[in-house]
């Protein structure tokens, strides 16, 4: 396959043809990624959007070498031209956390809940950073200001139960942002916010993003979230990416009918509810079954609105229909 | 809170008869080894406030034991002259915990007379002191012991639990097999196989190695379990992704979730460890005379007129049951405590 981009070389996280296989399912031959490839440039914001059981917060823990040992992976994860996927334990320790760290979902599991929030952004510092104790006090205060956390000495001596979700995220951020790394990966990490809550967290990483120059990956099942926040969208669908582009691109002219689905989904015309009242919501027919998986033919056949016999045989090719673009769909061949 | 109140009674009596024991010097009015070979097998000394003439004392008094004349080992009191019983009085020398030295005991009463609380052995040997002494063998024992059994438990646990695969195979395997082992009859095995002349402060230990290292097997299995379920936490795994190296994630985020285990495990440990020296010593294969443990006191009673005659001799028996239910309580009330936490 070719890659998207012209800017190929100035890569800085380049995933390529990367499979991941479970072990409990390596006999239903159903895997959870499927030949995933995609660039993260320097300070880019790149939203991955999918629904659930699409294999985004599988993406998001293989890039951090999280997964289980008994996972089966291949394909190449090149940072900064090194392959993360034949990294040690010891060489992982000089990437986790302060080149690449995670906003993990749900931050109230994710915060020890015996230990200070601020000791655990601390240990993150004290990990890679080593100095006084004291001045790792003051960085900690420093980010948390950074993230929209003004009281710091509350915060800092609070332990995870203390603090309402909001706040919650924002440490969560905080940690993550700790040693300043050149790609931050979000998983979903306005999930159970309100709205307001997670416009404000979309701000604070808006504003991380521009002021650290740190690359953001933002996973997320929420195309809405995605618009006016990241550059790029990658859409996956049953492990494998669907659809990749400009997110003002893809939002206002998707290709793949899968895109096309998820957009539909967002109630576009809450300003006028006279209009949709009494309207179903749209929804996207069918579910994500994992016998879509192991058949041959296209993964969204079964779904799909403009499905023809050919779907059914075969799998599509990704084709590059504009600058930037990609996307895997038969109506697109040719 | 009335369940409360009783747990924290237990607590308090458990403290309290620990501070009693090693305090032994102080509580104890006699050396456990001086011999009063003129009185065998004396009975408790009895405490009186009215004398003979009817006179009433406010400080209560005790008489002297003497032989009656035509009885074997059969006492009578000898009116004749009443002892009050004195406290914080001179006695023979002691230390406490190898530290302190002193000769004030807590109480005591004028010569020629003694005090016996709770009887004498047959070789005239005041019971009540034997029975403080020998207490600090055996809570030595069993407290050490389930130091030795807890360490070597959270050991292979922790490694078991967190490095899975054929690590954890065998170890819990090992762990199976110990747990089949009737540990009496193993004790008696390798008590046998090790020299049977050596001298006490060697055989304390060495039956304290033995005791200890047979039980690790189920707070093993345990803290594995605990283990388990903790490295499976969200806040590990995103420790992890943070950088956290496994011997971090051990002590930081996995260690903390086993003390409750340990300490319901100890509690429970100590009274059965506390009996396996008793029986050991008891069996004749522990602490040996002079030397007094719980065991080797209880050891008087194998003869038969001992048994039959002498009640006071099953004193110590009483110590070993009022300190195992005591320990037993904390057990259950740790227990039932963590049981609510973690619904």
């Amino acid at each position: 396959m070719t890659c998207a981009h012209s800017s190929c070389a100035s890569a800085l996280l380049r995933i390529h043809g990367l499979t991941v296989r479970y072990a409990a399912s390596q006999e239903q031959s159903s895997p959870a990624l499927v030949g995933v490839e995609f660039d993260i440039r320097r300070g880019e914001t790149v939203g991955i959007l999918g629904e659930s059981g699409s294999g985004k917060s599988t993406l998001a823990l293989s890039i951090l070498g999280l997964l289980p040992v008994s996972t089966n992976i291949t394909g190449s994860m090149l940072f900064e031209n090194k392959d993360l996927l034949q990294f040690d334990e010891s060489a992982w320790g000089t990437v986790r956390g302060t080149r690449i760290a995670m906003i993990f979902q749900d931050p109230g599991l994710s915060l020890s809940p015996v230990m200070r929030v601020g000791d655990q952004i601390a240990e993150v510092l004290r990990a890679h950073r080593p100095g006084p104790r004291k001045v790792r006090k003051q960085q900690v205060e420093a980010i948390l200001r950074d993230v929209g956390l003004s009281q710091g000495d509350r915060i800092y001596g609070a332990y995870p139960h203390q603090l309402s979700g909001g706040e919650l995220h924002r440490v969560a951020i905080a940690q993550a942002l700790s040693c300043r790394p050149d790609v931050v990966i979000a998983d979903e990490p306005t999930q159970s916010l309100d709205a307001t809550r997670q416009a404000e967290i979309l701000d604070v990483l808006r504003e991380v993003n521009r002021k650290f120059g740190c690359a953001i990956i933002f996973i997320t099942h929420n195309p809405a979230l995605l618009a006016g926040f990241a550059d790029r969208v990658i859409v996956m669908y049953a492990g494998r990416i669907v659809e990749e582009g400009p997110v003002p691109q893809v939002f206002r002219q998707p290709l793949h009918p899968y895109t096309k689905g998820l957009l539909q989904l967002v109630p576009a015309s809450l300003q006028d509810p006279d209009r949709t009242r009494g309207q179903h919501l749209p929804a996207l027919p069918g579910s994500l079954s994992h016998s879509d998986r192991s058949t041959r033919g296209c993964i969204f056949e079964s779904r799909c609105f403009a499905r023809t016999e050919l779907c059914q045989s075969e799998s599509p090719r990704e084709v590059v229909p504009e600058e930037g673009r990609r996307v895997s769909c038969f109506n697109y061949e040719n | 809170m009335r369940k409360k109140q009783k747990i924290v009674a237990a607590l308090m009596l458990l403290v309290a008869l620990h501070l009693a024991i090693l305090l032994a010097g102080f509580i104890a009015p006699y050396n456990p080894a001086t011999q009063n070979r003129d009185f065998p097998f004396v009975p408790p000394t009895r405490f009186h406030f009215a004398d003979a003439r009817g006179h009433f004392h406010l400080r209560p008094f005790i008489y002297q034991w003497t032989v009656r004349p035509e009885g074997f080992n059969e006492y009578e009191e000898a009116r004749g002259r009443e002892y009050p019983v004195q406290f914080f009085v001179r006695g023979p020398e002691y230390t406490i915990a190898g530290l302190v030295r002193s000769d004030v005991h807590l109480f005591g009463v004028e010569g020629p007379a003694r005090i016996f609380l709770a009887g004498s052995d047959g070789f005239g040997r005041d019971q009540f002191s034997r029975i403080m002494y020998g207490g600090q063998i055996s809570l030595a024992a069993g407290l050490l012991a389930t130091g030795i059994s807890l360490f070597l438990g959270l050991l292979v646990g922790c490694i078991s639990g967190f490095y899975g695969s054929w690590i954890d195979e065998s170890a819990m395997r090992l762990v199976e097999l110990f747990l089949v082992l009737p540990w009496l009859y193993l004790l008696l095995a390798v008590r046998s196989f090790l020299p049977l002349h050596i001298s006490p402060t060697q055989t304390f230990f060495l039956l304290v190695a033995v005791i200890g290292t047979i039980g690790w097997a189920r707070p093993a299995r345990l803290v594995r379990g605990i283990v388990l379920s903790a490295k499976g936490r969200k806040y590990v795994t995103a420790s992890r992704g943070f950088g956290a190296t496994d011997s971090y994630i051990l002590r930081r985020h996995v260690l903390p979730h086993t003390y409750g285990v340990l300490l319901t495990q100890a509690a429970l440990l100590v009274p059965q460890y506390i009996v396996a020296e008793v029986t050991l010593s008891f069996l004749g294969l522990g602490v040996s005379e002079p030397v007094s443990s719980w065991g080797n006191l209880l050891a008087n009673l194998q003869q038969y007129n001992v048994l039959a005659s002498y009640w006071w001799m099953f004193a110590p028996a009483l110590a070993l049951v009022i300190i195992s239910l005591g320990y037993l309580k904390v057990a259950n009330a740790i227990h039932e405590r963590l049981q609510s936490d973690s619904i």
